[in-house]
């Protein structure tokens, strides 16, 4: 092995001597000490000041500081400090002094001599009467930010020079140093990204907890929320008055997002609030109205509708600021729009009156109102396209048969529940008046009315049967052309049991009876002639107009349900046919 | 049921009033059929029938299939409510020439 040139034996990795050798075990028990804190800390001020005093001692430094860089202004801040004179605290501007210029070019620096180095910064030695002979600076930076740096000051042993080794090792230290502080400031994003999550998720509680629970049928309300995000900005919301009404709102704050789920939380809670005294929806919306203005922000408003059903008449009182026109399904299948009389509410202060917010007055009539918000009509399709008012329409009536939650949920499974992301809320409500509870008074009587009339199955008795049957559905409350209805369905019954089942017998009896519950109208009529054939009952509308079977065909066109029983007797036949009460109260 | 006949311009009116029912319908079909002994146009008038079964439904198709046999005229007017009802349901209403009024049949 060749000696080394003179002067170069300091830098030369690969000679051996004991001296080094201690120094090499010494530094890396260093490391290994300096990492082990770094690594499982989360304290970082407190590890930083642990790993700042064992490089100093380390190093034989007079003392050391720390600077941190601040990603908000660019200023160097002094988080640590050892030595005779505490610098914690001080800033640094960008570029300023050697541990300004270390981080701002991200490299280490030695300086011998300070007096002699023109980026020497003299303040700090001014204002605390410290004397910087020499500094040794390492930067500190993570994957693509500058972290801050470590700087050194006067190397206390003979030589009082910093050297190369010192270097390298605060290098290392301040790479390690680095890591920590950078792991835990992604530990202190990932605590603070964990408390807002958790608080979105109390808050997407809370604003759940703001729709009203689902009420089984017949209750002739219901609707569905779906927001696109975690948060809605759409709402809605419907009580019972106590009276017989039942208020009902839907309403689309703009925008989306924690500001507008804000808002409707407070519309929201203004409608339920208010509505439980303001009985006329337009001066309901009105006031809302007038709260919104008084509170308005970044120009954000509502679109708002929101109606009263009278359960015993079926009239809607409806008022509309700005909202998407609801639809009136009527029962002859007609669609009406029903659009709004007012601008949006939060936007300008409005009068509840004709120049301002005005009521309207309709009646379901058994029909359903829909009211919806955008991202029902807007929403999207799977084929790309959006479902629109006519696509609304048209899966409205291929279910109109359903149970109306089946028709809300027809609507909805088009709009994304196969997993597509919503772009938009998905906000709908359904006031049904085809529910049995509307269409009469029925389940307000004490007790079922009930009638059992017997007669000789005589062609001239029809006519006093008849009168029984019409006074009857007089007595449920069905409307008269209803009773009309129902009178030639059971006239033909009765007719049936003296025409044919009571063909060749001259002393035939039938039973009527009739009971009303529940909004329907239930007629059991008995004979005791011999049992019929089925197949001759089943109606069948016969190709050529003409007389034959047109009175099965009628009373199965007229009834909502026709039954042919077992006689409970045992003997004879028995007919049941029933119907759902429309209340003379729909007529308006 | 009761019936009165008028004749005006040669045109057998038949004015039902009560109820056509299965005790009345045999009646009704007689007095329908015997008309077009007598003329070739027979106007009912149902102005005052408030109720019809579907033997008396029976009985007016009889008369309009005997009518278009003979080559005659046979047609409804003024059907009260329930006997439109009846023969909507039965989608008879457009197997009848039905009339808004007995007059208007008699210009036709």
């Amino acid at each position: 092995m060749n000696a080394p040139p003179p002067g170069k034996e300091r830098r030369n990795p690969r000679r051996f001597d004991r001296r080094k050798s201690t120094s090499v075990s010494a530094h890396l028990e260093l490391l290994s000490k300096m990492s082990g804190h770094l690594a499982v800390t989360l304290n970082i001020e407190e590890t930083i000041q642990k790993a700042l005093d064992l490089i100093v001692q380390f190093v034989k430094a007079e003392g050391g500081a720390l600077f941190l860089l601040d990603s908000k202004d660019g200023s160097l801040v002094c988080k640590a400090s050892v030595g005779p004179v505490d610098i914690s605290g001080v800033t640094l501007k960008t570029g300023e002094g050697i541990v300004g210029q270390c981080v701002s070019e991200n490299r280490s620096r030695i300086v011998r001599d300070v007096q002699q180095d023109p980026d020497f910064d003299h303040s700090v030695d001014d204002a605390t009467g410290f004397r910087t002979r020499s500094i040794l600076c390492a930067p500190m930076s993570g994957h693509t930010e500058r972290i801050g740096a470590i700087e050194l000051v006067n190397k206390l042993d003979a030589s009082r020079l910093f050297s190369d080794t010192d270097l390298l090792m605060l290098q290392t230290l301040a790479s390690a140093a680095a890591l920590a502080i950078s792991n835990a400031h992604m530990t202190e994003d990932l605590v603070k990204q964990e408390r807002v999550n958790r608080e979105l998720e109390l808050a997407t509680e809370m604003q759940r907890s703001l729709l009203p629970a689902t009420r089984p049928a017949p209750f002739p309300v219901c609707g569905i929320n779906l927001p696109a995000y975690e948060m809605s900005g759409d709402f809605y919301d419907f009580f019972e008055l106590g009276d017989g009404r039942i208020y009902f709102s839907l309403g689309d704050v703009s925008g989306k997002g924690m500001d507008a789920a804000l808002l409707m939380s407070k519309t929201a809670s203004l409608f339920r609030c208010l509505g439980k005294t303001l009985h006329e929806p337009h001066v309901l919306l009105a006031t809302i109205n007038r709260e919104l203005c008084e509170t308005a922000i970044h120009g954000m408003f509502v679109t708002m509708a929101c109606g009263l059903l009278d359960l015993a008449t079926g009239e809607v009182q409806l008022a509309n600021a700005g909202h998407e026109p609801p639809l009136l399904h009527a029962r002859d299948g007609s669609f009406t729009p029903i659009p709004a009389s007012a601008p949006p509410l939060g936007i300008l202060p409005l009068a509840a009156a004709d120049d301002g917010i005005r009521k309207e007055t309709l009646n379901l009539d058994g029909g359903t109102l829909y009211i919806f918000t955008d991202g029902v009509t807007e929403g999207d399709l799977e084929n790309g396209g959006q479902l629109g008012v006519d696509g609304f329409i048209n899966i409205i009536r291929e279910s109109t048969d359903l149970p109306v939650a089946d028709r809300i949920a027809a609507v909805v499974s088009l709009l994304g529940e196969t997993g597509r992301k919503r772009h938009d809320d998905i906000t709908l409500i359904a006031i049904d008046a085809s529910t049995p509870c509307l269409r009469g008074d029925i389940e307000h009587n004490e007790a079922p009315m009930m009638v059992r009339y017997t007669f000789p199955a005589h062609p001239s008795e029809l006519q006093a049967a008849r009168k029984v049957v019409s006074k009857a559905c007089t007595d449920c409350g069905c409307t008269e052309s209803m009773a009309t209805d129902i009178v030639i369905a059971v006239g033909e019954a009765i007719q049936n049991v003296v025409r044919h089942a009571y063909k060749d017998i001259e002393d035939g009896e039938a039973t009527l009876e009739i009971v009303c519950k529940d909004g329907i109208i239930e007629f059991n009529l008995q004979d005791s002639a011999p049992t019929a054939d089925p197949e001759k009952l089943k109606p069948e509308w016969p190709e050529e107009p003409g007389p034959g079977g047109l009175g099965i065909c009628l009373i199965h066109d007229i009834m909502d349900k026709v039954e042919h029983l077992p006689s409970p007797s045992g003997q004879g036949n028995l007919l049941r046919m029933v119907k759902f009460i429309e209340s003379n109260r729909n007529e308006t | 049921m009761k019936h009165e006949i008028s004749e005006k311009q040669g045109t057998s009116v038949v004015a039902f009033t009560g109820e056509i029912d299965l005790e009345s319908s045999p009646a009704a079909r007689e007095i329908l059929l015997k008309c077009f002994e007598s003329t070739s146009k027979v106007i009912v008038d149902l102005s005052e029938v408030s109720y019809i079964d579907s033997s008396g439904v029976a009985s007016l198709v009889e008369a309009l299939q005997a009518a278009k046999k003979n080559g005659s005229q046979f047609s409804l007017a003024a059907a009260s409510e329930p006997t439109r009802r009846v023969l909507e349901l039965a989608r008879l209403d457009k197997v009848f020439t039905m009339y808004d009024s007995v007059d208007e049949g008699l210009t036709a």
